[in-house]
């Protein structure tokens, strides 16, 4: 912003006398040229970290900096434009030296064509270790080797790498025709977290549990990854006056080189309390051993594709009423062979699923302003998903056989909003959603587990609105509230019990939610009855010229009502948050904020707990620069962040004695916490260099029990352990050249 | 000093202490856009807002006959060029673009878009949440600088996280998407521009949003899981959560959200056990639908299973 009507004395000094004594001089068209030659630079240095990887396990799962103590810090940004003809050349290069590196070269002549690939690469290391003696880790045939005791065997740990390479070029065939094509090829290659757990049913195996003898066991077996996935994008562009129309197809294809996962399980192995070795117990008649179904292939992803084609675009009736639209067709399929998957045993006349998914997309949206004051929005979206799967008999428990269900559903998402301008530079806007979901109801065949009633149709309203008003030039705030209800069709009866029977209730038939109540009963969160309240105030202040504040604060609430005390009753939320930003001098800035919040859930197991969670947040920031002098520049930030878990167990009423006083006993929090510092100086070794040096210091503190608590491991059937150092401390020096060219 | 310097400094002087109109009555050359010789004569890259740097970027591509002049965004802007002799201050352009500006928004948008409209990725611009709210571009969008923060992986979120302050908490979590190393942005998953999708989402839905990273939980499978066809969110909060695996709560809280337990089960740790395990306690015991993976200890397959097998025992649970 100029500040007066007086010309400054600066460096423009230089292209003033150009223009008071022309012909202009060499040196001026150089400065001139200089200020639209694009910058480059290029960044090389290095970094050293102290302590040991699980020192810095949760910093480092991405950033490439866990694995080695030292690392080299290259990067580049390397941007050329012939003004002459408006080509680009644009290489930029991230992280070169780390595990976490991207690459990507774009050419481009502005305005006619252009051409990009793009590298790029990515490690998730898991932030934790696991120990254990199992034989080939990661593949798809692990063999389970029973340890003496907790902690003695290898340490392992997992990771996920992606490699991508994307290519993509766009070219203006015409002024108002553009042809847009992009590929994107993935490779993931790894393992994650996984594991197989059984407890025997009585049909499958036989025999007594005692130290002795396990009828049930856990393993810890890693999920073997080697995905690759393609995504190709071809569209063509017709811009016209009005009309906007983009019309193309996008494919997605993935492949998983990994059918099944086929372990070897010894034929002893912990018993329930970690003893042992204990011997799995043999096979019932018509069943298998507890051993043999441990062997049994499990299912990993298959291959599946997707191929669709759309319309999507805008067209303006008038300048003030414009529309959107999309249409699209989906054909999606998941037909891979199961013998090629190592799975066997599939229904007769079945070689594959041959899952057909068919997806058909409309949206049409309307938005006018036929006041100035005055703007108007409508939008009506409808999809619906078609599961054409065969249907065959896959599923089969003890002499029980069910059908494999469809996930047909049907979308309608429509919106209406007002806005208009009030005097006093008040803006109130007011809007109506309604969404609504049908879905298919699985047959009497098909068997729903651990459910007692199904929903065919969902709908919600939400009514919402927002007042936001600039009291003056510094200071705009917005209060906006939204109410929404989600109600329902009958549900669909799941009970088989005699006390159902008893009702009348049919499994299958539709009833009303106070014909199908039952106390033990649940329902799922995504089709009971929500009622959901949000209140946000927010507020943009800027007191002085230098000084900027913002500030935030937020309520929601959610009450479920299903027909039954279990399942999530309630939920909840509020932030409020501060963010300020002060401009000492023109050399030194500040900025800092603060929120604090908490979500909360109240999720009911009836005759058990009633969980009352709540999470708390706490977050900080702060940071500064400054130029202590021409040259050098300095810099501080330090983040801190702080999130506590309760889980509140208390009592279910109908609950035992026991489960009363476990529910006393409770669950510990589960803490996080995070303390990031860091400062920064940069000296200007003159014009066109720079040297950087960073020192950070990084507190993670994890206080949590799923893998074991206060000295107390969990360990699986073969006693494998999973770790994670709770206190990690880090610091790390680095120190960069950088070179702007 | 000597005689050269002493005159160059009187000189120095004379030309700062000249009136813009003065210097202006030479012919001046542009220095990086077409046109902005009638600008540049006052404004550079000292002022509070360089404004020099536009020439960096592809509004400055002169070779590209569509880039803008200055008066393409900011209007011909005659009074602020020429104030008016009875005007005390300079009035503003026509256009201005900053935080305070009493522009209208649709008036400043219109400036981008009018040049902006024929992409694709603003197809849906109209209607979208942030034009509705009316957001300005320029709230996102630094237009005279090389380096603009939004469009950087780095520091995108710098960017959005100015008013989106849950997520801004929810991504430091430990269970997160690699947001703060920048090696995935907002718009990776949002178009800010607008689209079909809820929530901004780049495709149609949340799912095929979702599919475009983690395309294996497509399926279908044999064995179905709805609620994951349904919708990922609702077990996930892809913004970042304390629980593995972005989980919006752990086993068995989030799966009781839905499903009945195996018996009479008081969430419980090993050592915290009012009744401990013996050696026939069940495999499905309190301590294993708490701890390491909860239910997914047995359930494995929670996405959905592709295996047909009608061997008991059969893969329907999601066992395998």
């Amino acid at each position: 912003m100029r500040r007066s009507g007086q010309v400054r004395c600066k460096s423009i000094l230089g292209i003033a006398l150009a223009a008071a004594m022309s012909p202009a001089t060499a040196q001026d068209a150089g400065e001139a040229a200089a200020l639209k030659k694009p910058d480059s630079s290029v960044s090389i240095g290095a970094s050293a970290a102290s302590g040991h990887e699980r020192d810095r396990t949760i910093f480092g799962q991405y950033n490439g900096l866990r694995e080695d103590s030292g690392n080299l810090l290259l990067d580049m940004d390397y941007v050329r434009r012939d003004d002459g003809t408006g080509m680009w050349t644009v290489v930029r290069a991230r992280n070169l030296g780390l595990d976490s590196r991207d690459l990507g070269i774009s050419v481009q002549k502005q305005g006619n064509w252009r051409f990009s690939a793009d590298y790029s690469e990515l490690v998730h290391h898991e932030i934790r270790t696991i120990n254990t003696g199992l034989l080939g880790a990661g593949s798809a045939t692990p063999s389970v080797v029973r340890l003496g005791a907790p902690g003695t065997g290898t340490d392992v740990n997992l990771s996920l790498k992606r490699t991508g390479l994307g290519l993509s070029g766009d070219k203006w065939v015409s002024g108002n025709m553009q042809i847009e094509v992009s590929f994107k090829n993935e490779d993931k290659d790894g393992a994650r977290l996984w594991a197989r757990g059984y407890d025997c049913a009585s049909y499958v195996c036989t025999g007594t549990q005692n130290a002795a003898n396990t009828r049930w066991a856990l393993l810890l077996l890693p999920e073997p990854v080697n995905f690759n996935s393609k995504q190709v994008d071809a569209k063509f562009n017709f811009i016209g006056e009005k009309l906007f129309v983009s019309a193309g197809y996008y494919g997605s294809f993935f492949t998983n080189a990994n059918g099944s996962l086929n372990p070897t399980v010894p034929n002893q192995l912990n018993n329930a309390i970690g003893g042992g070795p204990a011997t799995l117990n043999p096979a019932a008649a018509g069943g298998t051993s507890l051993q043999d179904v441990l062997q049994l292939p499990m299912g990993l992803y298959p291959d599946n594709q997707a191929h669709q084609l759309y319309v999507t675009g805008n067209y303006a009736f008038l300048p003030k009423l414009r529309s959107t639209f999309k249409l699209a067709y989906t054909h999606a399929t998941q037909d891979q062979d199961f013998a090629s998957m190592g799975l066997g045993g599939a229904p007769a006349g079945r070689t594959s699923l041959g899952g057909v998914l068919n997806t058909t997309l409309a949206q049409f949206g309307l938005t006018s302003r036929p006041l100035p004051k005055l703007s108007l929005l409508a939008d009506l979206r409808y999809e619906k998903k078609d599961d054409k799967t065969p249907i065959a008999a896959y599923n089969i428990e003890n002499t029980t056989i069910w059908n494999n269900s469809h996930i047909s559903n049907r979308r309608l998402g429509s919106k209406l909003e007002a806005g208009y301008q009030l005097p006093g530079a008040t803006r109130v806007t007011v809007g109506l959603d309604y969404n609504q979901i049908t879905r298919e109801l699985p047959g009497l065949d098909v068997d729903v587990a651990g459910l007692s009633g199904l929903r065919g149709r969902t709908e919600e309203i939400t009514y919402r609105g927002e007042v936001r008003r600039s009291i003056s030039e510094s200071f705009t705030g917005a209060l906006g509230v939204a109410h929404a209800s989600r109600t329902g069709s009958d549900w669909y009866n799941l009970c088989t019990s005699a006390a159902c029977a008893t009702q009348g209730l049919v499994y299958g038939g539709l009833y009303s939610w106070d014909q199908i109540y039952q106390r033990t009963a649940t329902f799922p969160l995504n089709l009971a009855d929500r009622k959901r309240d949000k209140l946000r105030l927010s507020a943009d202040w800027l007191p002085m010229e230098r000084l900027s504040l913002q500030f935030a604060a937020e309520v929601a609430k959610d009450d479920y009502n299903p027909p039954s005390a279990n399942g999530l009753r309630s939920g909840g939320m509020t932030l409020l948050s501060v963010d300020a930003a002060y401009a000492v001098s023109e050399r030194w800035k500040f900025t800092a904020y603060g929120s604090v919040g908490d979500q909360t859930m109240n999720d009911a197991d009836r005759a058990n707990y009633v969980a009352d969670m709540k999470n708390t947040n706490t977050a900080l920031g702060f940071g500064v620069n400054g130029k202590l002098s021409g040259v050098l520049e300095v810099g501080a930030g330090a983040t801190y962040v702080k999130d506590v878990t309760k889980y509140g167990l208390s009592p279910d009423p109908a609950t035992s004695a026991n489960n009363v006083l476990q529910n006393a006993v409770g669950l510990p929090d589960v803490t996080f916490s995070e303390t990031r510092l860091g400062i920064f100086a940069k000296y200007a070794i003159d014009r066109k260099s720079d040297l950087r040096v960073d020192l950070r210091h990084i507190i993670s503190k994890l206080d949590e029990w799923s893998w074991g608590f206060n000295g107390v491991p969990f360990a699986y059937s073969d006693n494998t352990t999973v770790s994670l150092n709770p206190n990690q401390r880090e610091t790390l020096l680095s120190a960069r050249y950088l070179y702007k060219f | 000093m000597t005689r050269p310097a002493a005159f160059a400094a009187v000189l120095l002087g004379l030309l700062c202490a000249l009136p813009p109109r003065a210097l202006a009555q030479a012919p001046r050359q542009d220095l990086v856009l077409k046109g902005d010789a009638q600008c540049t004569r006052c404004h550079d890259e000292n002022d509070d807002t360089p404004v020099l740097a536009i020439g960096k970027t592809k509004h400055g591509t002169l070779a590209d006959g569509r880039t803008p002049t200055c008066t393409s965004c900011h209007g011909e802007s005659d009074t602020h060029a020429n104030k008016p002799a009875e005007a005390r201050e300079r009035p503003k352009p026509d256009r201005t673009f900053s935080k305070t500006s009493a522009t209208p928004i649709e008036a400043r948008n219109e400036a981008c878009m009018s040049c902006h409209r024929r992409d694709a990725a603003r197809s849906h611009w109209q209607g979208s949440v942030h034009q509705s709210r009316e957001l300005a571009c320029t709230s996102c969008h630094q237009i005279h600088t090389q380096h603009d923060k939004v469009r950087d992986k780095l520091t995108q979120t710098e960017v959005c996280f100015s008013c989106h302050k849950e997520q801004r908490t929810q991504v430091s979590r430990p269970s997160h998407h690699p947001v703060l190393e920048g090696k995935v942005v907002c718009s990776d998953c949002h178009n800010p521009h607008g689209s079909v999708g809820p929530s901004l989402m780049k495709r149609d839905s949340v799912n095929d949003t979702c599919y475009t990273c983690h395309m294996e939980k497509r399926g279908p499978f044999v064995h179905n899981h709805e609620p994951v066809s349904e919708d990922c969110m609702n077990c996930h909060n892809p913004h970042g959560t304390v629980v593995e695996n972005l989980l919006k709560a752990r086993a068995p809280f989030l799966c009781h959200q839905c499903h009945t337990p195996h018996g009479p089960n008081v969430p419980q740790l090993l050592g915290r056990q009012v009744v401990p395990n013996t050696v026939g306690t069940t495999g499905k015991n309190p301590i294993n639908i708490t701890m390491a993976r909860g239910c997914l200890n047995c359930h494995t397959e929670v996405h959905g299973s592709n295996n047909p097998s009608v061997t008991n025992p059969t893969p329907q649970f999601r066992l395998r």
